[in-house]
């Protein structure tokens, strides 16, 4: 019996649906293993593999935060994460702006020189870079963790960002906005910023995950407990013999994910809303 | 309603100059026009004006103001954008009432503004709209009304009309004509469609290579153009222009003098095709093009270039065809070697 077209398109696209499922599949499993694992015990982790946990051990989730002061570490993240995210779209949309829209002398040296900074590996800097906190007296503080992300080569990498978007937005829009008054930073604030959401918001998601999930900075210059962010703080769930306590850190590592895929969907919305304005012409 | 006065004034982007010393008056509530070839400058010294560019030399003065080192946006004008500029993140009502809200105006006094422009403009019920939602006309109207409420003294239009299509240029050309005619303002307008410095303009000035060739009424520059450039420039179909040589015999049966010009030109729109007894140029048709009402000639004549001649009615000449032509002596326009007009009547022999 021959199909008619409205039931070939659904064939076509349950088709479709079945295939992308098929390949989400390998992506989607380690969470999965992970929310899983973050409910078994010990011993059931190890056991036989099984996505449902046959005993459903809701206490690891309170024991997380028993074993070391896991809600201020997880405090420490956020508000840290928020910092850096907030000052590096305030500073690389500023200086992305200038580097696209203002003439001065040796602006493309100069972003040949910031640009200089992605090849420079961050191994290379920490030494450096731990000497020049330990001079500024900010050693088990969180201002390296703020400072660093936003001034080095993330922050070079996101300026890069807004430049590339600023230098497509249209002149004329920039001339209006002097026509009617506005200076330099006016246009910035009032024309170019709310123009340019899904690089700002491209900009906020990979700044938001790069400090979330940074490891080395806060394991060279963090020493205490409270101090801590999440990344420091999972490998932290150990036995006195320094063996992984598998169960908490999966459970903890369950918890961390919440944020990110918090901000993940915020911004995916605000991308897409973004997506619909138009430019000047149609 | 002021008027506006540019001396002297000079452009240079480097060791590059593109505006070569323009002099200028503009009377109080005139609608000027500057056209003139892509290149040609007309777009910059609109920016010059604006204070959107800066002034490399020379004087621009606004009423009594000398304004060369005036803001932009206190030199009391508005433009208008080929591209409308509206911004896209701001609905009608916002983008027409953001400058008098940088300008810290009242919101009362914002919202009475932008309502009043909304409706000489028509907007009214676009006004919570988006730029995105409306139409390109609708768009140009937002434009316009952006301007319009800042209460400036000189609108400034960069090619408001060239993102639209034939029909919707014709509409809103005739918009922006009623518009000048209720405000009044002085208004300075750049375009390359001659059609439309000619149908707004009180007086057009024409541009070439950063200087002006001639300013006048659309008549004057039609009907006695300064130089060959000109001639071309306004008139459409273009201006047949040829060495007067090659047509010196012609010329002289029919009793024209040529005295010291060495180039003539005739208007395709001038040439009439007549009996071989009263024609004065004789040549056959290369290419007929129909027109609608009538049709455009290709005719090649003997030892002159190709002559475009417009021919109304249904009976137009076939390629092939021998064609004879005849003209006005007051039509023959007459050019010296450097190509400036030779500004006498022809006169009989």
């Amino acid at each position: 019996m021959a199909l008619s077209q409205p039931q070939l398109a659904t064939v076509k696209r349950t088709c479709w649906m079945l295939s992308l499922v098929v390949v989400a599949i390998p992506f989607l499993f380690p969470f999965l293993w992970m929310i899983s694992s973050g409910f078994k015990g010990p011993t059931e982790i190890f056991g036989e593999p099984t996505l449902i946990p046959r005993t459903w051990r809701w206490q690891n989730f309170v024991e997380v935060f028993d074993y070391q002061p896991f809600a201020r570490q997880y405090f420490n993240s956020i508000y840290i994460a928020c910092a850096v995210t907030v000052l590096t779209l305030l500073l690389s949309s500023l200086a992305g702006y200038a580097l696209a829209r203002m003439r001065f002398a040796g602006a493309a040296l100069l972003m040949v020189f910031l640009m200089s900074a992605l090849m420079v590996p961050e191994e290379v800097t920490i030494v450096p870079n731990f000497f020049l906190m330990k001079w500024l007296g900010v050693m088990d503080t969180h201002v390296p963790l703020i400072l660093l992300p936003v001034f080095g080569p993330h922050g070079v990498m996101a300026t890069f960002l807004m430049r590339q978007y600023f230098v497509a937005l249209p002149k004329e829009l920039e001339d209006a906005g002097k026509m009617d008054g506005l200076s330099r930073v006016g246009i910035w604030w009032k024309i170019a910023l709310p123009m340019s959401r899904p690089a700002l918001a491209a900009v906020a998601i990979i700044t938001f995950l790069f400090s979330w999930n940074l490891f080395l900075e806060p394991l060279v210059f963090l020493s205490s407990l409270e101090n801590f962010t999440l990344p420091l703080a999972l490998s932290n769930f150990t036995d006195p013999y320094g063996a992984p306590l598998w169960h908490l850190q999966l459970a903890a590592t369950s918890l961390a994910v919440v944020p990110i895929l918090i901000v993940y969907l915020i911004a995916q919305r605000q991308i897409i809303e973004s997506f619909a304005m138009s430019g000047v012409k149609g | 309603m002021t008027r506006l006065t540019v001396r002297n004034l000079t452009k240079s982007f480097g060791k590059i100059e593109v505006i070569r010393g323009i002099d200028l008056d503009v009377a109080d509530g005139e609608f000027v026009v500057f056209v003139g070839p892509s290149g040609c400058g007309k777009s910059t010294l609109l920016r010059m004006i604006s204070g959107l560019e800066t002034i490399s030399g020379g004087e621009l003065w606004i009423g009594d103001r000398k304004v060369n080192e005036v803001q932009a946006a206190k030199r009391g004008l508005a433009m208008v954008f080929q591209s409308y500029a509206l911004y896209p993140h701001l609905t009608v009502r916002q983008n027409m009432g953001f400058g008098l809200k940088v300008r810290k105006e009242s919101p009362d006094e914002i919202e009475r503004r932008v309502n009043e422009a909304a409706r000489t403009l028509q907007l009214d019920k676009l006004l919570d709209r988006y730029p995105r939602e409306l139409s390109g006309g609708q768009r140009q109207r937002v434009a316009i009304g952006r301007a319009i409420v800042g209460d400036p003294q000189v609108f400034l239009f960069d090619e408001p009309l060239s993102n639209l299509d034939a029909e919707l240029r014709v509409h809103m050309r005739a918009e922006i004509a009623a518009l000048h005619r209720r405000l009044g303002n002085t208004t300075i307008y750049v375009t390359h469609d001659q059609i439309e410095a000619m149908t707004l303009a009180d007086r057009i000035v024409v541009l070439r290579d950063g200087r002006i060739e001639q300013v006048g009424s659309p008549k004057e520059l039609y009907a006695r153009p300064d130089n060959v450039f000109v001639a071309q420039f306004i008139g459409s179909p273009k201006m047949n222009v040829c060495p007067v040589e090659a047509i010196r015999s012609p010329l002289q049966r029919a009793g024209f003098s040529t005295g010291g010009a060495t180039q003539a030109g005739l208007r395709p729109e001038h040439l009439r095709i007549v009996d071989e007894a009263e024609g004065i140029l004789c040549g056959r048709v290369s290419i007929s093009e129909y027109t609608g009402g009538g049709a455009l000639l290709h005719v090649e004549l003997e030892g002159a270039p190709v002559f475009l001649v417009e021919n109304s009615g249904d009976d137009a000449p076939q390629p092939g065809d021998i064609v004879h032509l005849a003209f006005s002596g007051s039509d023959l326009h007459l050019f010296d070697a450097e190509g400036r007009a030779c500004h006498r009547e022809p006169e009989l022999a």
